[in-house]
């Protein structure tokens, strides 16, 4: 029997074809989908523990009457619009420094600033919130060489704990996205910007007007992956302020909100997968809004 | 050979499941009690002398104590009832009391009711009391948090203070000899984490109050003892009696490195104060400082934890018969926890072994256990409802604007505003 390739939609038809894909689609569905599924109509759900019942957009209402999940809101958006720009950008000039063929040791210095990357998020968060302590030794290094009088209220400050906590996302995450830049900065071809020197363009213009453009792609991929990452932050705010968020909620975030709602507090699954939901409408909006935003300056 | 591996491929398999089998069946007849807690130094060493004690006279009982941190307790209890299976879940596990009623009441039928075996009349009412849920009680009691001022008698000497002047005070004499332990030894007068209400907790439930009613509605603008509570922590801060602590492990350093007189906090603290054998001698115990309020004690209480029975639990009937055997009957463990381990029980009729009567020398040869007894009796009973943890994260939200001086009817109706965000 020869084999014959049937076109069109004859393809849709064949049976071989989806056994073959059966097995990964029912796991798909089963582990994807379906929890996907489950937990939208557990959005629409509240009560406490097992004894749930369907509650319209009650969850929904409870939202905008919540201050700490207010709080919370804030507090993602304010890590997202701070440190999300700091990081690209650092990201950004540590790159094109680094892609400098010239540079001495440059193998080494790409490493130092990627390895944080390497570490565990538990490890590092447990190893700042030594290194910040009132005591530790970033306070003790600053009054050593005369930056503050008294030391700074890393962790119990509002102010000074959000600081913290950008800086140590930064610090963790800017390795990370520095790869992906050097990657695209390999891709670009070098005449380019020889080009651009042989007409007398300055350093900082390649940089603006060559470089920025050229890598807009990964620039956008990056800022989505970062922009979800920061949406999603948990580990080091859990870590850094034994799981409260504190202190006065200032470092609470959206993520840590919803683990205490189902493991902290009386539990409550329906409203966490409400405030679940609300990650997840966010992300798609705020990745809608970059991916336009890129769109336009195409033309 | 592989025509042949695949001859004797239903056979390997239909052994393998025999086996498999064969071992169920073993394990079923050895009857393994499964149990969760936390602590490897308090809880698991106390459970593990337990389950020797029974496996002497039930030898087909075994147990197996699976030791986590606290919050991995609590989160896998708490996954393990929201998923509706029990295959996940240990035969007896420990839940901390202010988390008691939480689990009573969103997992019904979850615990198994101990009321028709256990006699509850020995033990301390307070915690019997937070157990019971529509006349039914669950759970085995077990350690107490009776609160206790620890404080360092060398230091209170060198600021002219004698062990009587440390007896009954108030919180606001309290503050006033820290202040003149400052002038003198120049030592703080305790360790204050400013990111946790321990110290609103305890000092509101010495005057019988909480966060919530005896029906369960909040309790925090009309709550005197609240109020007083906050205002209490105002004045130490204004004072500045206290050494900032950023975390347990760092408030725990504030006493065991010296640098502070006094320590209010649970009677479970003794093995921690006690592992500084140098401070040996320098240790003395008097009540809590009490509030000038209608109702005020000296008498609180800080943590402690029970002993639940999960009702879909294989070797329930052995579960029950093992604690209610060892925690409801057998005296001389308790004497042998509080010998080894400092645990306070909560079982009265264990307060007149020869362990509670016996002096400390590390607190000078005072008769420390004796008085927590003594106080154990007379804590207030309070209900502890099922959102403790939520209103103590309100009430932490809002300490820092106590120390700077907002008013505190201000602070309390911020915190009644966010915990009614918090129980729906």
């Amino acid at each position: 029997m020869a084999l014959v390739r049937r076109a069109g939609i004859g393809r849709y038809y064949d049976v071989n074809g989806w056994l073959f894909v059966a097995p990964a689609l029912g796991l798909i569905a089963l582990f994807m989908i379906y929890p996907i599924a489950w937990s939208l109509w557990m959005s629409f759900q509240s009560g406490r523990g097992m004894t749930m019942k369907f509650a319209g957009f009650a969850n929904i209402v409870r939202l905008w009457n919540d201050p700490v999940f207010i709080k919370a809101l804030t507090n993602t958006m304010t890590y997202f619009v701070v440190q999300v720009p700091i990081m690209i950008l650092l990201a950004l000039i540590l790159a094109s420094l680094l892609n400098n063929p010239r540079l001495v040791g440059r193998g080494l210095f790409r490493t130092a600033i990627f390895l944080p990357c390497v570490s565990s998020l538990v490890a590092y968060s447990v190893l700042f919130k030594g290194m910040f302590a009132t005591d530790g030794i970033v306070n003790s290094t600053l009054q050593a060489i005369g930056l503050v009088a008294s030391p700074i209220p890393w962790l119990t400050h509002p102010f000074w704990a959000k600081v913290l906590v950008i800086l140590a996302i930064t610090w963790r995450w800017t390795g990370y996205n520095m790869i992906f830049y050097l990657a695209a900065l390999q891709n670009i071809d070098k005449s380019i910007y020889e080009v651009a020197r042989i007409d007398g363009v300055p350093a900082w213009a390649r940089f603006t007007h060559l470089t920025i453009p050229l890598l807009k792609p990964v620039i956008l991929f990056t800022t989505i992956i970062s922009t979800i990452g920061t949406l999603q932050l948990f580990d080091e705010v859990y870590n850094l302020t034994e799981g409260k968020g504190g202190p006065s909620n200032a470092t609470l975030t959206l993520s840590l909100y919803i683990y205490n709602l189902t493991f902290r507090f009386m539990p409550n699954l329906g409203y966490a997968a409400t405030v679940s939901y609300v990650i997840v409408v966010l992300v798609a909006l705020l990745a809608f809004v970059q991916f336009f935003a890129a769109r336009e300056r195409d033309r | 050979m592989d025509i042949q591996a695949r001859a004797y491929l239903p056979r390997i398999a239909a052994l393998a499941l025999a086996g498999a089998s064969f071992l169920g069946v073993s394990a079923a007849q050895a009857k393994e009690i499964t149990i969760w807690c936390w602590d490897p130094n308090f809880n698991v060493a106390i459970m593990k002398e337990a389950g020797d004690r029974y496996t002497k006279t039930h030898p087909d009982v075994t147990f197996n104590i699976v030791d986590f941190a606290k919050l991995d307790v609590e989160q896998k209890l708490q996954t393990g009832l929201s998923s509706g299976t029990a295959d996940a879940l240990p035969d007896i596990v420990l839940i901390e009391d202010y988390g008691a009623q939480k689990y009573l009441q969103s997992f019904p039928g979850a615990f198994a009711p101990l009321s028709g075996t256990v006699d509850y009349s020995g033990f301390a009412p307070y915690k019997v009391e937070l157990m019971t849920l529509d006349g039914e009680v669950y759970g085995m009691p077990f350690d107490s948090g009776v609160t206790g001022l620890y404080y360092r008698k060398d230091y209170l000497e060198a600021a002219g203070f004698k062990p009587e002047d440390m007896q009954d005070l108030t919180w606001d004499r309290f503050i006033e000899i820290g202040k003149q332990v400052e002038a003198k030894t120049g030592k703080k007068m305790m360790g204050l984490d400013p990111n946790d209400a321990g110290l609103v907790r305890i000092i509101m439930q010495s005057a019988g109050q909480w966060y919530f009613h005896k029906e369960g509605k909040p309790n925090i603008t009309g709550n005197a003892a609240l109020k007083a509570a906050l205002e209490t922590i105002g004045k130490i801060m204004q004072a500045n009696i206290y050494k900032p602590a950023n975390g347990w492990s760092d408030w725990v350093g504030t006493f065991s490195s010296g640098d502070v007189a006094t320590v209010v906090t649970g009677v479970w603290i003794t093995g921690t104060v006690k592992a500084q054998p140098d401070q040996s001698g320098n240790w003395g115990v008097a009540p809590i400082p009490a509030l000038s309020i209608e109702g005020a004690t000296h008498a609180s209480n800080l943590g402690g934890s029970s002993w639940y029975v999960l009702e879909s639990s294989e070797e329930k009937a052995e579960a029950i018969d093992f604690l209610n055997e060892i925690y409801a009957k057998d005296i001389d463990f308790y004497q042998k926890i509080l010998q080894d381990r400092g645990a306070v029980g909560s079982l009265l009729a264990a307060r007149g072994g020869a362990a509670y009567e016996a002096a400390d020398p590390f607190f000078g040869g005072e008769k420390v256990w004796q008085n927590f007894s003594e106080w154990l009796a007379k804590v207030p009973s309070v209900n502890y409802g099922i959102f403790t943890n939520e209103a103590d994260l309100a009430v932490t939200a809002q300490l820092p604007a106590v120390t700077q001086g907002t008013p505190v009817d201000e602070v309390l109706k911020a915190i009644e505003a966010e915990i009614a965000g918090q129980i729906q």
